[in-house]
């Protein structure tokens, strides 16, 4: 069962058609993720699911309820702001009984609940603290265990992860995911953020410019993005130039492989940089060309290669897993690339 | 040294005349003078006798009272507007608002007169009074109120309104108290401005001066003049006492919204 419906949105701001169309069902329970470029209508959608702002067109229902003419303040969602919006003058407890305010609570169980919603968020202990000495993650700590309190049906998070360092980012991700699990409450994510998403959420749903490009889950979003648009957005690809015929592509510098499904005619082939391998002296693969490293970067973990092909202008990204008996090409060695025909994608060029 | 110098220099300049008051009012005689005679009190017990003066002095703080009110909140209407909303013209409107700043008070005081009596034909009276100095001060407030907004989240209201509040009870339990001490200043400096205005009242006060026209009335009458001594007195310890609370208010709402504090007024 959807917990959110969104039919038809369309939202203008004055001549800037913000929104074009967007359609969605959000089940209960889900990690659902919007993710885009910014300036793609991801947040302007979170914010119509809040209900702080009116669409032009188009429906939102939650938890099978219209929307229309609720405002935000009567809907069973609640947000996690970017800036986190934590009320400055108030203590972290108050901050977090805030919306409690109009539940009619004795004060004991006020206290009860904010103790268990900081406990939660791990922070139990802090709630006589100022907001404004608060560190970035337990800000965030806040506004989460303040949004949660109310048990909304929804919570919409808006970049929550943004304004953290990376460590404390991944950390979040973990904590986020284990959150949602936990309270079984639907999330909705925005975020710019590929890996972010991919992480975290059940499904994405990845726009650009006001429009929904494609919804699916991360695996599938990943293996076989819809358009070079998405493909280029999620994760690291190589494009090159081919020809597809009756279920088999041409590829500039590769060859011919077996491509169920590719267009007929002029194709971009998408190759993503772990589906590709530098194989070793005499190890042997069913498809392999010849090239030179033209650019490497050490990870430490792996190594991103720049190859390119051997008599073509083809040139491919290639991550390598470093391993103790691996060698690490330099920047001019002649390699053996290996590929795999079954990790393609192409679209029409 | 030399800019010590001048420093000191400076002080002296600007506060030896104010140090005079207290002097004169506490001397025993009707010439404002050296030599001194002796010290008397009575000056300040006559004070309490003049009762034209008490009519002035509370006309005077109504004014300055209901003045301040309007413009703070007139004031906090156009702030807010100019912090969350974008609209067309909105430059050249909040320009036109703050034009009463630098525009001579002599001018607003002639044209109101003009307005008040040729075309409204109202009697003079202090709401006349009120209303040229409620717009006066609303630059003020403007100004003052602008610096509050500008600190504040956006977020912070819209926060509110998630968590369940309405519209209204958003404002006053989140905007309100952060920009409170911006308030209580826009309060204190229109209120200050209203009570020694002088040219604007002078034009518009017909038969119930406030305490400013009065004093300039009293100045005809030499033997009055330490009166007015030991009222300016009064008057400057009260302006101490005023600005003290504003400051400590000031320090308070920094403290409370956990900002560093950049200094205020003193």
């Amino acid at each position: 069962m959807s917990i959110v419906s969104l039919g038809g949105i369309e939202k203008y701001y004055g001549d800037y058609h913000a929104l074009r169309d967007v359609s969605v069902e959000i089940a209960a329970g889900e990690f659902f993720s919007l993710l885009g470029p910014s300036g793609c209508g991801k947040t302007t959608l979170l914010r119509v699911i809040a209900g702080f702002e009116e669409v032009t067109s188009g429906g939102v229902r939650i938890a099978g309820a219209d929307m229309k003419g609720v405002p935000a303040n009567r809907r069973p969602t609640n947000m996690v702001f970017q800036s986190y919006a934590i009320f400055p003058h108030l203590s972290v407890a108050e901050n977090v009984a805030f919306g409690l305010r109009r539940a009619g609570l004795s004060r004991e169980e006020k206290g009860r609940k904010v103790g268990a919603a900081l406990e939660m968020v791990g922070l139990s202990g802090f709630g006589g603290r100022r907001a404004h000495a608060l560190s970035g993650g337990q800000r965030q700590r806040v506004a989460l265990a303040r949004a949660l309190i109310l048990e909304p049906k929804v919570l919409l998070l808006d970049e929550p992860l943004s304004a953290l360092d990376k460590k404390m980012r991944e950390q979040m991700q973990g904590e986020l995911r284990r959150l949602q699990r936990q309270v079984g409450i639907t999330f909705v994510l925005v975020t710019h953020d590929q890996e972010e998403a991919l992480t975290m959420s059940d499904r994405i749903a990845v726009m650009f410019e006001g429009r929904i490009a494609q919804l699916d889950t991360p695996e599938a979003l990943y293996r076989r993005p819809g358009s070079r648009e998405v493909a280029e957005f999620i994760g690291l690809m190589s494009f090159v130039d081919g020809y597809g015929a009756s279920g088999e592509v041409e590829i500039n510098g590769f060859g011919r492989a077996p491509l169920p499904g590719v267009p007929e005619g002029r194709v971009v082939v998408g190759m993503r940089p772990e589906s590709l391998t530098l194989l070793a002296p005499g190890e042997g693969a069913e498809h392999r060309v010849p090239g030179s490293v033209v650019d490497r970067a050490y990870y430490g973990d792996m190594t991103f290669y720049r190859v390119a092909l051997d008599g073509s202008d083809t040139v491919v990204g290639v991550t390598m897993k470093n391993r103790a008996r691996r060698e690490v090409h330099d920047i001019g060695a002649p390699v053996s690339l290996g590929w795999e025909p079954e990790a393609l994608v192409a679209f029409p060029a | 040294m030399t800019l010590r110098a001048y420093v000191i220099a400076y002080l002296v300049f600007l506060y030896a005349p104010i140090a005079l008051l207290p002097l004169f009012a506490f001397n025993d005689s009707t010439v404002i003078a050296f030599p001194l005679d002796d010290f008397t009190t009575k000056w300040f017990a006559e004070l309490w006798t003049v009762e034209a003066l008490h009519a002035a002095l509370w006309n005077s703080l109504v004014i300055a009272v209901v003045s301040t009110l309007l413009a703070t909140l007139l004031g906090l209407a156009a702030a807010r507007a100019a912090a969350k909303y974008r609209f067309p013209g909105k430059q050249g409107i909040m320009g036109m608002i703050m034009l009463p700043l630098i525009l001579p008070e002599i001018i607003v005081a002639v044209s109101l007169l003009v307005v008040v009596i040729q075309v409204l034909g109202w009697p003079l009276s202090r709401w006349t009074i009120v209303a040229a100095h409620t717009l006066i001060c609303i630059p003020f407030s403007i100004a003052i109120l602008n610096g509050a907004f500008r600190n504040l989240d956006a977020a912070l209201e819209e926060a509110a309104v998630d968590l369940g509040e309405g519209r209204w009870s958003a404002f006053r339990l989140v905007t309100v108290p952060l920009i409170a001490p911006g308030i209580v200043a826009s309060l204190l400096v229109g209120f200050t401005i209203s009570l020694d205005e002088f040219i604007i009242a002078f034009f518009l006060s017909g038969a119930e001066p406030t305490l400013p026209v009065y004093i300039w009335g009293l100045l005809r009458f030499p033997a009055r003049l330490p009166v007015v001594m030991a009222l300016g007195t009064l008057l400057v310890i009260a302006s101490i006492l005023l600005l003290t609370f504003a400051e400590i208010m000031r320090r308070r709402g920094v403290a409370r919204a956990g900002l560093r504090d950049k200094g205020g007024f003193l």
